[in-house]
């Protein structure tokens, strides 16, 4: 409860600075735009987080987001309606997760490996996929598909059928509701009460009946599929995307994510509430300095700072309750 | 419980304090001279040096106009997405204008057009002109193309084997100029080029236009500087030993990066370069003779013109010519001598520094 009061304070000094940066950052327009980063990055903390939970760790995050993205317009591009399309990309996912989930599991291979294997392997069959795709692309090729498209995307992003204006944050929507099953899941049935067992101690776990293997591979495959489905989003989202850069680097985000809502690295810990707050710390951090107008060149730095400081103040948080526990 | 709260405020005092020491490097952008300034925004698509020359460019011109300037060059190389944030943030803060490297004409068209019914904007350098946008300022990249294609046949009068590097192919000038030098090479307008193989190399798959065999048949794409020295190396490791080589490079870093990895192989005497933009590594090749010339934009004039249309609302503007920089030059203005050149531009440079 203590790291999700840390957290909290966090995202709302954060917000604070944010409204202080400029006069319309705290604009609805601007907080809905905030929402939405933070529900596109929320999603994929979700599924690092329950991998983190249990023990292990997913590199190749960013590199299925990029997979997605590009096999979605692939996919339209060559004929098939975008209502299938969906379905297939996160089907997709869910095969890439098995994939990874079995190495590890029935090879006893390493999660970091394994899936530092997959980060290079996904960009690069994301670029065998195709180079860039993008809405305007799928509608050149299929005019029939631009409506159902529009209509995704404004139920998934929260656009403007008309006009691409952002209305609402659906993204966000979309987290809390996935949040809220992932929530579901970890506190109120035996497969929580398992993943965290699996975290605390794998052999504790196995000597106490639970069959670990399935378990882990269960949470790999969620956390594929979900990345698959923020591919999806990030489609309907951008301008165009380009199998080079689309997701790169995003695993950190996600990662970042988890540990800054309370997972530990070492397992074990996480709480669904915890991920989805670990999660609006970047797109708020973005958005101040993009309002403040800084210099290219700084922004990566007050970024990683703003974590870090983030990341030190939680761990003052931690030891202070365990000296008073 | 109470131990708990109180360490709770103390660490969020810490955490305060913490995201304003954070925030310190850019407290000088609360300038209060700033305000009943005219506001612009000018957003490049990559970082390079090329950029850095535009924004003293800009620079210039926001001293003379009372702007106050936002210049960014995102740090994610032609990310369409990354640029459209950085617009959509600007259009929010109600900037009076803003003007834009488009990195991806199709797919920012939609958002584009929408930004600029509510802010005055401008295309420079790479154009979208489907989206409204009040003016184009930039060269006619499918001439400059042409021009660094006749650059190559001046170098190899007898014809010989070509090699074309760029950022992207996507973009309205990657493929403007791409096209440019292939149709110079072929002598033909949308010349396709013929498939086949290299009739000194049979394992090299080339596109022939004219005299000239072109590596792969088509343009290598490298994405971004950070992949330019790797795409030249691997295209210089398997000609290697091949005679008539030409290499052109179509973005600001491509001819820096074919240079040092023609060093490196030991291959700079073996190879011609040509390159585009005024790289201040491209210029000192040209001056060590490296480098054979350099087709440039003027991305001063960029900055400058784009600050000063969005100040002025004046967008009836003359195209920006290119010139051919080369050692010794032609005698012209539009051929100008590399020394001279990059003297005129540091100049330039230093009077667009922000005081």
């Amino acid at each position: 409860m203590t790291r999700i009061f840390g957290v909290l304070g966090l995202v709302l000094v954060l917000y604070g600075a944010l409204f202080a940066s400029h006069d319309k950052a705290g604009e609805v327009g601007n907080l809905i735009d905030v929402a939405n980063y933070q529900g596109q990055y929320g999603i994929i903390t979700l599924g690092a987080a329950l991998i983190i939970i249990t023990g292990g760790i997913d590199l190749s995050i960013g590199s299925v987001v990029a997979c997605g993205a590009v096999l979605f317009g692939v996919l339209m591009n060559r004929g098939v309606h975008p209502y299938l399309a969906v379905p297939v990309v996160v089907l997709f996912g869910a095969c890439v997760g098995l994939v990874n989930g079995l190495l590890i599991t029935r090879l006893r291979l390493q999660s970091f490996l394994v899936t530092l294997c997959g980060m290079f392997i996904f960009r690069g069959v994301a670029r065998l996929l195709g180079d860039t795709v993008s809405m305007s692309r799928v509608a050149q090729a299929h005019p029939e598909f631009d409506g159902a498209l529009r209509n995704i995307r404004y139920l998934l992003v929260g656009k403007s059928p008309t006009d691409g204006e952002l209305l609402f944050p659906a993204q966000f929507v979309l987290l809390l509701v996935l949040a809220a099953v992932v929530g579901f899941f970890l506190h109120r049935t035996a497969y929580g009460r398992y993943w965290y067992a699996i975290g605390h101690s794998e052999l504790a776990a196995k000597y106490a009946g639970v069959n670990v293997d399935r378990h882990r591979v269960v949470v790999y495959v969620a956390c594929s599929s979900l990345a698959a489905l923020v591919g999806v989003l990030l489609f309907l989202n951008s301008p165009s995307v380009q199998s080079d850069n689309a997701g790169l680097g995003w695993e950190l985000y996600a990662i970042l994510g988890a540990v800054l809502g309370g997972c530990s690295l070492k397992g074990g810990e996480g709480t669904a509430v915890g991920m989805v707050l670990g999660a609006m710390v970047l797109p708020i951090i973005e958005s101040i300095v993009n309002f403040r107008g800084d210099k290219s060149d700084v922004i990566p730095a007050v970024v990683g700072v703003t974590l870090l400081i983030g990341t030190v103040v939680d761990e003052l948080i931690r030891r202070r309750s365990r000296v008073h526990r | 419980m109470g131990a708990t709260v109180s360490v709770f405020l103390r660490i969020s005092v810490v955490a305060a304090l913490a995201v304003v020491v954070a925030c310190v490097p850019a407290c000088g952008k609360k300038d209060p001279a700033a305000a009943g300034k005219i506001k612009i925004g000018v957003v490049t698509n990559c970082t390079a040096d090329f950029w850095s020359i535009c924004e003293a460019g800009a620079n210039k011109a926001a001293a003379e106009h009372n702007v106050d300037l936002q210049f960014r060059q995102p740090e994610k190389a032609f990310d369409a997405k990354v640029q459209m944030e950085i617009v959509e943030a600007w259009a929010k803060q109600g900037l009076d204008g803003i003007a834009v490297s488009v990195i991806d004409p199709d797919g920012q068209t939609e958002d584009l057009t929408r930004i600029g019914k509510k802010v005055p904007l401008i295309a420079m350098d790479n154009d979208a002109d489907k989206t409204g946008r009040k003016c184009y300022i930039g060269i006619d990249n499918y001439e400059g193309g042409k021009a660094a294609g006749r650059l190559v046949k001046k170098v190899l009068p007898d014809g010989g084997t070509v090699a074309i590097f760029i950022g992207s192919t996507k973009s309205a000038n990657g493929k403007a100029r791409v096209q440019g030098v292939l149709d110079e090479l072929a002598g033909e307008k949308d010349a396709k080029g013929a498939s086949g193989k290299h009739p000194q190399k049979a394992d090299l798959d080339v596109k022939t236009y004219g005299k000239y065999h072109l590596v792969d048949g088509a343009a290598k794409e490298d994405g971004g500087p950070d992949n330019a020295q790797k795409t030249a190396g691997a295209v210089l490791a398997r000609v290697k030993g091949m005679p008539n080589l030409c290499m052109v490079g179509l973005y600001a870093y491509n001819p820096p990066a074919i240079l040092n990895d023609a060093k490196a192989k030991s291959m700079a005497k073996e190879i011609k370069i040509i390159g585009f933009d005024e790289d201040w590594e491209t210029l000192k090749g040209i001056a060590a003779g490296e480098i054979e010339a350099t087709v440039v934009q003027d991305p001063f004039a960029y900055g400058y013109e784009s600050v000063k249309a969005l100040a002025t609302k004046n967008y009836d503007l003359k195209p920006i010519a290119y010139r051919v920089v080369t050692k010794d030059g032609d005698g012209t203005a539009a051929g100008p001598k590399v020394a001279d050149f990059e003297a005129d531009l540091r100049a330039k440079i230093e009077a667009g520094k922000k005081k």
